[in-house]
C-alpha cells in the first residue's frame, strides 16, 4: 500500500499516541478492503460518538482524549454526531414526555448524553447534531465529488447520490480527526456508475412507493449501483425514505435518478455510456410482497405509532401537523426528528399541536437504536421499512412476539386515531 | 475419500482454519436482525433464523444494512467469513473478528459450499478447500 511521508510519520507514531491509533485503523481498513492508498477528505464526516473507534482493538481511553484536545487538537474534517451518544442513544429532546423509563429519568438522561465525552469532542469541533438524517441540519453540505467519510447507512447514499459528495460507510473518530480514508468504494469514480437499470410498472410518486421501492432495489441489487427510470422526480422525503430502505434490503451507497441526481443528466451518462449488466422490471406483485413482508402481525389492533425514520424533516413534521390538529390519539404516538429541527418545530407550533393530540415530538434516536419499546405494546405501527424491519428483528422469541404494521404516514395517523390497522399496498 | 475443491480468492484477514460451513443463501443483516450473545440471526423469516454460528465458517453473498453489520464480528464469531463481494459493512466485521476471511474468489463459494461441507479457509495462501459432506 502507498502511504505518504506525512501518513508514515503518523504511522510511526511520529505524532503522538491517538494520531497513530487512527492511522493504524485506517491502514487496517485499507488493507482488508484492498485499497491501494489513501484519499484526503475535503468534505464532510459523521460517527456514532462518543467511540473512539468502532473496532475494539482501536479503542482508547477518555484521559488520552483530554491530552489531546487540551493540546489543542480538532477534528480535521467537519464532523457530524450521528444519533444520540451510544450506546444508551436515548432521546435528546422531549423525553420528559416518551413514558419509557429509564428514558424519562431526569438523572439517566444526563449520563447517557456522555457529558465528560461530548465536552471534549465539542471543543474539536464536533457539530451535535445528533441524528442519522445530519444533513438536514448541517449547514456544511459536500458540493459535487468532495471525499466525505459518513457512517449512516441510510444517510450515505444521501451524500453520494443526491449530493454528489462520495462516501462509504466509514466515518469514524480516525476519518474525522485525521480527514483520511481508504481509497476504495464509492470514492473511486468508476465504482460510481450504475450497472444495473430497475424500472417498475407503475410509476413511482408517493412516499411509500419510495420507500417500498428502495427495499426491493436493495434486495435486488445488493452491492450493485443502480439507475432506476421512468419514475416521478423524488422529493427531499422520497430520497430520504428510499435510501433508508435501499440500505435495510441491500447495501446502496450509490444510485442514479436520471434527470435528478447530479451525476446522471441521462441514463446513458449514469452507465457511463456502458450496457448495463442487467436490466429488471418490477411488476405490481413485486412491490406488493415487497410491502406485504414489511408487515407482519397476527392481528389488527395497533397499541403504540412510531414516526420518522429516518428522522423526519421540517415539511414532513409540517404535513403531520395539519392531520393531528384538534384530534386526539388513542395510543401513544412518538414523532422522531433532528434535534436541530426540533427547536424549529417547537417555534412553529407543530410540537404544540402534537402534544395537544397526545403525541409526543422526539429528537436524536429512535425505536431500534434504543432497541425496544416500551413495557406492555405488543403492537407498533410505523412509516419507514426500515423501522419495520430493524424492530421485528429485536423480537425473535415466539413468547415476546412484536406486531409490526408497515404504510403510509396516513396509515399510521389513522391507527392512532383508532387503533386498529387499515393500511394496504394500495 | 470425498473429493476436495479448492477455490483462489483474496485474503480479507490472515490465518488458516478448518470448520464447518454455515451458508446463508441471502445477504445477511447486522444491528437489530442479529443477536451477538447467542451468535445467530433473529431476522424474522432469514433462512439462518437463530441457527448458531460460531465456530463455523460463515458463508454468504453479501453484507447488508446498517454499520451494525460488525455485530457479526463481536460476542459469539464465526471461525472464519468466506463471501462472495464485500464493503465497509464487512470490512469493519472482520477487523472486530481478527479471524480469517476471504471474498473476490474466481469462482463463486456459493455456487460450491453447503451446510455441513467442511472447509479449510487458508487465507495466509489466498485459497479455500472444500470437502463435500456425505450425502
Amino acid at each position: 500500500m502507498y502511504l505518504s511521508d506525512d501518513e508514515k510519520r503518523l504511522l510511526d507514531g511520529a505524532e503522538g499516541f491517538v494520531r497513530q491509533r487512527c492511522m493504524a485503523y485506517l491502514v487496517e481498513l485499507a488493507t482488508v478492503s484492498g485499497a491501494e492508498r489513501m484519499v484526503d477528505l475535503d468534505g464532510t464526516t459523521d460517527f456514532h460518538v462518543p467511540t473512539t473507534a468502532l473496532v475494539p482493538e482501536y479503542l482508547f481511553p477518555i484521559e488520552e482524549l483530554r491530552k489531546i484536545v487540551d493540546e489543542g487538537a480538532v477534528f480535521k474534517a467537519p464532523t457530524f454526531a450521528n444519533k444520540a451518544p451510544f450506546y444508551g442513544a436515548t432521546f435528546v429532546d422531549g423525553w420528559e414526555g416518551c413514558a419509557y423509563p429509564p428514558h424519562n429519568d431526569p438523572a439517566h438522561h444526563a449520563k447517557a448524553m456522555q457529558p465528560d465525552w461530548m465536552e471534549l469532542y465539542v471543543r474539536m469541533g464536533l457539530i451535535t447534531t445528533y441524528s442519522c438524517a445530519s444533513y438536514l441540519a448541517s449547514s456544511y453540505w459536500p458540493s459535487v465529488g468532495q471525499h466525505c467519510a459518513w457512517n449512516e447507512s441510510s444517510a450515505v447514499p444521501y451524500c453520494n447520490a443526491v449530493l454528489g459528495g462520495r462516501s462509504n460507510i466509514d466515518g469514524s473518530f480516525a476519518s474525522s480527526f485525521l480527514a483520511k480514508a481508504p481509497y476504495s468504494g464509492m470514492h473511486v469514480p468508476e465504482n460510481r456508475l450504475a450497472t444495473v437499470v430497475i424500472d417498475t410498472e407503475r410509476l413511482i410518486q408517493t412516499d411509500v412507493e419510495w420507500d417500498v421501492l428502495g427495499f426491493a432495489v436493495g434486495e435486488e441489487c445488493g452491492l450493485d449501483v443502480p439507475a432506476l427510470i421512468h419514475t416521478a422526480k423524488p422529493t427531499t422525503t422520497q430520497y430520504q425514505k428510499f435510501n433508508t430502505a435501499a440500505n435495510t434490503g441491500g447495501s446502496i451507497a450509490m444510485y442514479h435518478v436520471p434527470g435528478a441526481t447530479p451525476e446522471a443528466p441521462t441514463l446513458e451518462w449514469a452507465l457511463g455510456g456502458k450496457k448495463p449488466a442487467r436490466e429488471v422490471r418490477f411488476d405490481e406483485a413485486h412491490l406488493k410482497k415487497t410491502y406485504e413482508k414489511l408487515n407482519d402481525h397476527r392481528g389488527d389492533t395497533v397499541e403504540m405509532v412510531s414516526l420518522g425514520c429516518p428522522h423526519y424533516n421540517l415539511v414532513d413534521l409540517m404535513l403531520l401537523s395539519r392531520k393531528l390538529k384538534g384530534k386526539k390519539v388513542k395510543v401513544p404516538v412518538w414523532i422522531m426528528t433532528v434535534p436541530a429541527l426540533y427547536h424549529t418545530a417547537e417555534q412553529l407550533g407543530y410540537k404544540k399541536i402534537f402534544e395537544d393530540a397526545g403525541a409526543v415530538l422526539l429528537s436524536g434516536t429512535c425505536p431500534a437504536a434504543i432497541a425496544g419499546v416500551p413495557g406492555g405494546i405488543r403492537a407498533l405501527a410505523v412509516d419507514a421499512a426500515k423501522q419495520a424491519y430493524y424492530i421485528s428483528g429485536l423480537f425473535p422469541e415466539a413468547d415476546d412476539h412484536l406486531d409490526v404494521f408497515y404504510g403510509t404516514q396516513d396509515d399510521c395517523v389513522d391507527a392512532a386515531l383508532t387503533g386498529v390497522w387499515r393500511g394496504e399496498w394500495r | 475419500m470425498s473429493e476436495t475443491i479448492r477455490i483462489k480468492g483474496r485474503a480479507e484477514w490472515p490465518g488458516k482454519v478448518t470448520a464447518e460451513a454455515l451458508v446463508s443463501p441471502i445477504p445477511i443483516e447486522g444491528f437489530a436482525n442479529v443477536d451477538d450473545v447467542h451468535g445467530y440471526i433473529t431476522e424474522r423469516y432469514h433462512p439462518l433464523f437463530k441457527i448458531p454460528y460460531e465456530g463455523k465458517i460463515l458463508v454468504f453473498p453479501s453484507p447488508r444494512g446498517s454499520g451494525g453489520f460488525m455485530k457479526f464480528g463481536t460476542g459469539k464469531i464465526p471461525a472464519a467469513y468466506v463471501h462472495r463481494r464485500g464493503n465497509t459493512l464487512s470490512d469493519a466485521c472482520i477487523m472486530c473478528a481478527r479471524v480469517p476471511a476471504m471474498t473476490d474468489f474466481e469462482t463463486d463459494p456459493l455456487s460450491v459450499i453447503e451446510t455441513g461441507d467442511t472447509v479449510f479457509v487458508n487465507a495466509d495462501e489466498g485459497y479455500i478447500e472444500i470437502t463435500k459432506k456425505e450425502k
